[in-house]
């Protein structure tokens, strides 16, 4: 018999949604390792583009400012956004849920909404566009990404576990780096590594923020796509998926493991 | 007293980063979107006008009167429509998919929600650039379909809205099947067996007890796959061709070629007020559910 | 020890919740030196948070608490010499058995030497003898207990509370933990306040209780005084089974019922509640009241009768089965209920 929870046409489904997931990102890593100057057509296996990404001293440069603008992001994101998950966890005050929504901003305004805005003050303030200001912008998106596991791990945290820091003659500041810090250092880890990817990722907001001089990695390959295909493209994408997708299963292990 | 300082501290941080670098931009947005086009680019501070948002609507013809344009309103029903449609087609696959994943055996669940997570933190522009490699004439799609013999003319649906909507439901799927997931994950198996117990067949048990209790997440999934299709950038911008522009690359070009900040940031702010109309409508609906 | 300075003093205590729940309305109690004291009443009653308010996590709106005369109002709970265990246990997820037992003796920074003595004699003290490397999720609720339990007593504390510790325990494991209880609490001789809903667990465990309700303390007195003569119709309803009868006072020695019958007890006149516990009440053929036998409930030891004396009185009765089958009573039955005038608690509604 057939078991009862085989409802029909969901298997057909969902093997579809695993395919139409990962078929485009198979096809563009082989094709990255292809040898032939299409990007279409397989012809052996190569590590040329790779060697032309190597050469490549503005792609570098780019890599480099990326990788620069996604630490800084990731720092002052999940610290900040640490701070507020331990405000906002519990209990109840007034203005709670005002602070709530202003976190969660960042996740509804339209990315192309939040560039152009952020663009115009920049250039009205007088901020130069450049590293500094994309990783200005990045802290803001990046907060509500480290937030929410951060308050989740707070959330399924036991209070009276604090409480009995305090209760044993823990102070506050003591309970919070012996109890509070080990206990939810797998959701700041998870939230970290998410603000670093979603810095690392964002097209949007460093495309109108960045300056002539200083882009990152996914600005210069945006334009390079525009531009026209070029097989390097495939190279450099595929290293941005495996540096994302490293650093998101990295995370995933760390928020999986018990704490 | 101390624990309401303490609380400041803590929040201040944060808050204040969203607040001096987002909602103050977006009040200058606004702001600037009621001023008058600069006679160099940029804005005349000293100007008042509504001529950003009468020129979303009007243009004015040779004789200086204002007549009735339809292509930028054109170009948001274009968004509404690529947003909507791929809406429905992430619904369409993602629904089933996440029926399936939920009645999985827990511990291949877990494998399964990793997978389709893996694509939605991977890079939104590579995830897009990999469909030109097979959409493009000359591409896999196109050399497949000559090699097997089943078309001779060259598959070119690149650089179309068609395009732009593979590209769309394939950034957002993920959003639509994560938060089906989670709500059907959450429903009690047991009220699906009492349902079978009581003589309902599948399809009555799908319609009548899981369709129900999925609800929230199909809301959920809807809002997060249609708010950002409207203002999407980056599938329009590489698979989207000049006749399938969308709502983003309007606003992005008062910022370049046009030169025009007034406009592109009254078309900000509309985008941004439609997005928070949407946010509203599903609030509303669902806190109407909630009672 | 000195007996006249009560280990906890209580005064004036209120503290309301947001909402306008008052969880204490003006709470003063007073509790002895190594007295196994219990806070009793239903959830919600504001046991738990007074118990919050001795330890420091709880700050009352107003009224004082003293710890053997010292004032601790205002103190944080890491400043109060008095220790928890928390009604989940607690436990310290990242930490293991003996870490846990020593987190409070480290805060207090004392020798790594007497520290690592005191864990031992803490969980041999519990009967947890080397599990001292395992973390929580490897014990059992048991377990867990007994750890929470050596956690908060390793610094010696001068009195202990328990917030329903025993709560979450199956019936075999409670009943062998309150025996426990009762043998720690004799061997480290110190306060011991307990809270529980569970009247049982109270009336066994604990030299005096505190019935609360809404905020208030209702009664203070040992378990017997509690149980056979409550001072208030709530006490009476709550604590174990009684017939609860509303009277009027003849001002004769006597109490007329709803429907006119008498009952003879000594108290006030005017409108009054008649506590009467079943247990007191004799079934025979021929008694003060009359009536017919509703149902009875066999109980093994018991058989619990229920009367009918009129459409406004109904009276439940307990009677051994001692005399076996023979003396029973069947459903129908017209029957007498005893009534002695001790057993009628008079209370002033």
């Amino acid at each position: 018999m057939k078991s009862l929870w085989r409802f029909p046409f969901t298997r057909p489904a969902a093997i579809f949604t695993l395919v139409f997931l990962y078929v485009p990102i198979i096809v563009l890593v082989v094709l990255s390792f292809g040898a032939e100057d299409s990007i279409a057509r397989w012809s052996g296996f190569s590590l040329r583009w790779y060697a032309e990404v190597w050469d490549n001293d503005t792609m570098l440069r780019t890599i480099r400012n990326s990788l620069t603008v996604a630490v800084f992001a990731m720092l002052f994101g999940t610290a900040a956004a640490t701070m507020a998950a331990l405000a906002l966890a519990r209990g109840t005050f007034r203005g709670k849920t005002i602070a709530a929504l202003l976190l969660g901003l960042p996740l509804v305004v339209p990315e192309i909404v939040a560039g152009i805005s952020v663009l115009l003050f920049f250039v009205l303030v007088g901020i130069r566009l450049g590293i500094t200001s994309i990783i200005l912008a990045h802290i803001v998106f990046v907060i509500p990404y480290a937030y929410l596991p951060i308050r989740a791990r707070l959330d399924g945290m036991d209070p009276a576990l604090v409480e009995a820091a305090a209760d044993l003659y823990a102070p506050r500041w003591t309970a919070f780096y012996r109890i509070i810090l080990p206990l939810i250092w797998p959701g700041i880890a998870a939230g970290a590594t998410l603000a670093f990817i979603g810095s690392l990722g964002d097209v949007v907001v460093s495309y109108f923020v960045s300056g002539p001089g200083a882009t990152t990695l996914p600005v210069y390959v945006f334009s390079m796509v525009r531009m026209g295909v070029t097989p390097v493209v495939n190279a450099v994408s595929t290293l941005l998926l495996a540096a994302s997708i490293a650093v998101f299963s990295l995370s995933y292990l760390v928020s999986r493991s018990k704490g | 007293m101390t624990a309401v300082w303490r609380r400041a501290a803590l929040l201040a941080p944060s808050l204040g980063w969203i607040a001096a670098f987002l909602v103050l931009p977006l009040c200058l947005m606004a702001y600037v979107s009621t001023l008058a086009r600069g006679p160099m680019g940029g804005v005349d501070w000293n100007h008042h006008t509504a001529d950003a948002y009468v020129q979303f609507l009007f243009e004015r013809d040779l004789m200086d009167r204002l007549v009735v344009n339809t292509d930028y309103l054109r170009i948001f029903g274009r968004s509404f429509a690529l947003a909507g449609g791929t809406t429905v087609l992430t619904l369409l696959i993602g629904f089933p998919t996440a029926i399936w994943m939920a009645f999985q055996p827990p511990s291949r669940r877990l494998l399964l929600v990793f997978i389709i997570t893996v694509p939605f933190w991977t890079n939104i522009l590579v995830r897009n650039y990999a469909w030109i490699l097979l959409l493009r004439t000359g591409g896999l799609i196109d050399t497949l379909l000559r090699a097997s013999g089943l078309s001779n003319e060259p598959f070119s649906i690149l650089y179309t809205p068609l395009a732009t909507g593979i590209g769309l439901t394939y950034s957002f799927l993920p959003y639509m099947v994560l938060p089906i997931y989670v709500s059907l994950e959450k429903i009690d198996r047991r009220l699906v067996e009492a349902a079978f117990d009581l003589g309902a067949s599948r399809w009555a048990a799908f319609r009548r007890v899981i369709l129900p209790l999925a609800m929230p997440g199909v809301m959920g999934g809807a809002i997060l796959v249609f708010v950002p299709g409207l203002g999407a950038f980056i599938s329009p911008e590489l698979l989207g061709g000049a006749k399938s522009m969308m709502i983003g690359s309007l606003i992005q070009q008062q910022f370049g070629q046009s030169r025009n900040w007034p406009f592109g940031a009254a078309l900000a702010f509309v985008l941004f007020a439609l997005v928070l109309l949407a946010l509203g409508a599903h609030q509303l609906r669902y806190r109407r559910e909630a009672r | 020890m000195n007996d006249a300075v009560p280990a906890i003093e209580g005064r004036d205590l209120v503290r309301e919740f947001a909402g306008g729940v008052r969880a204490l309305d003006g709470v003063s109690l007073s509790i002895r030196p190594n007295e196994f004291f219990t806070l009793l009443g239903p959830s919600g009653c504001g046991k738990t948070t007074l118990l919050r308010a001795i330890a420091g996590l709880e700050v009352p709106d107003s009224g004082s608490i003293s710890l053997y005369g010292q004032p601790l109002d205002g103190l944080p709970p890491w400043k109060r010499p008095v220790n928890t265990v928390f009604q989940s246990y607690a436990i310290f997820p990242h930490l293991t058995v003996a870490q846990n037992v020593a987190f409070g003796l480290e805060m207090q920074r004392r020798p790594r030497a007497e520290i690592a003595a005191r864990v031992a004699e803490m969980l041999a003290l519990v009967k947890l003898e080397g599990l001292d490397g395992r973390k929580s999720s490897q014990l059992s609720g048991g377990q867990q207990q007994r750890v929470a339990l050596a956690r908060a007593l390793a610094t010696s504390p001068r009195v202990l509370l328990l917030d329903e510790p025993l709560s979450a325990l199956d019936l075999k494991l409670r009943t062998e933990m309150q025996l426990e209880l009762k043998r720690l609490q004799a061997r480290v001789g110190i306060t011991f306040i307990f809270v529980t809903h569970d009247q049982h667990e109270a009336l066994t465990m604990s030299d005096r209780i505190a019935v609360m309700n809404a905020g208030q303390i209702q009664q203070i007195g040992t378990p017997d005084e509690i149980y056979d003569r409550p001072a208030s119709r709530f006490v009476a309803d709550f604590i174990g089974a009684t017939n609860l009868l509303e009277a009027t006072g003849t001002g004769e020695g006597a109490y007329r019922l709803a429907d006119g019958s008498q009952i003879a007890a000594q108290g006030p006149a005017g409108s009054v509640w008649l506590a009467i516990r079943p247990e007191r009440l004799r079934i025979a053929p021929e008694g003060s009241l009359h009536g017919v036998v509703e149902h009875a409930v066999y109980e093994g030891t018991d058989t619990i009768y229920h009367v009918v004396v009129s459409e406004t009185v109904r009276l439940r009765v307990r009677a051994p089965n001692s005399d076996g089958a023979s003396a029973r009573f069947a459903t129908g039955a017209a029957v007498g209920v005893v009534i002695p005038a001790d057993a009628v608690r008079v209370l002033q509604s």
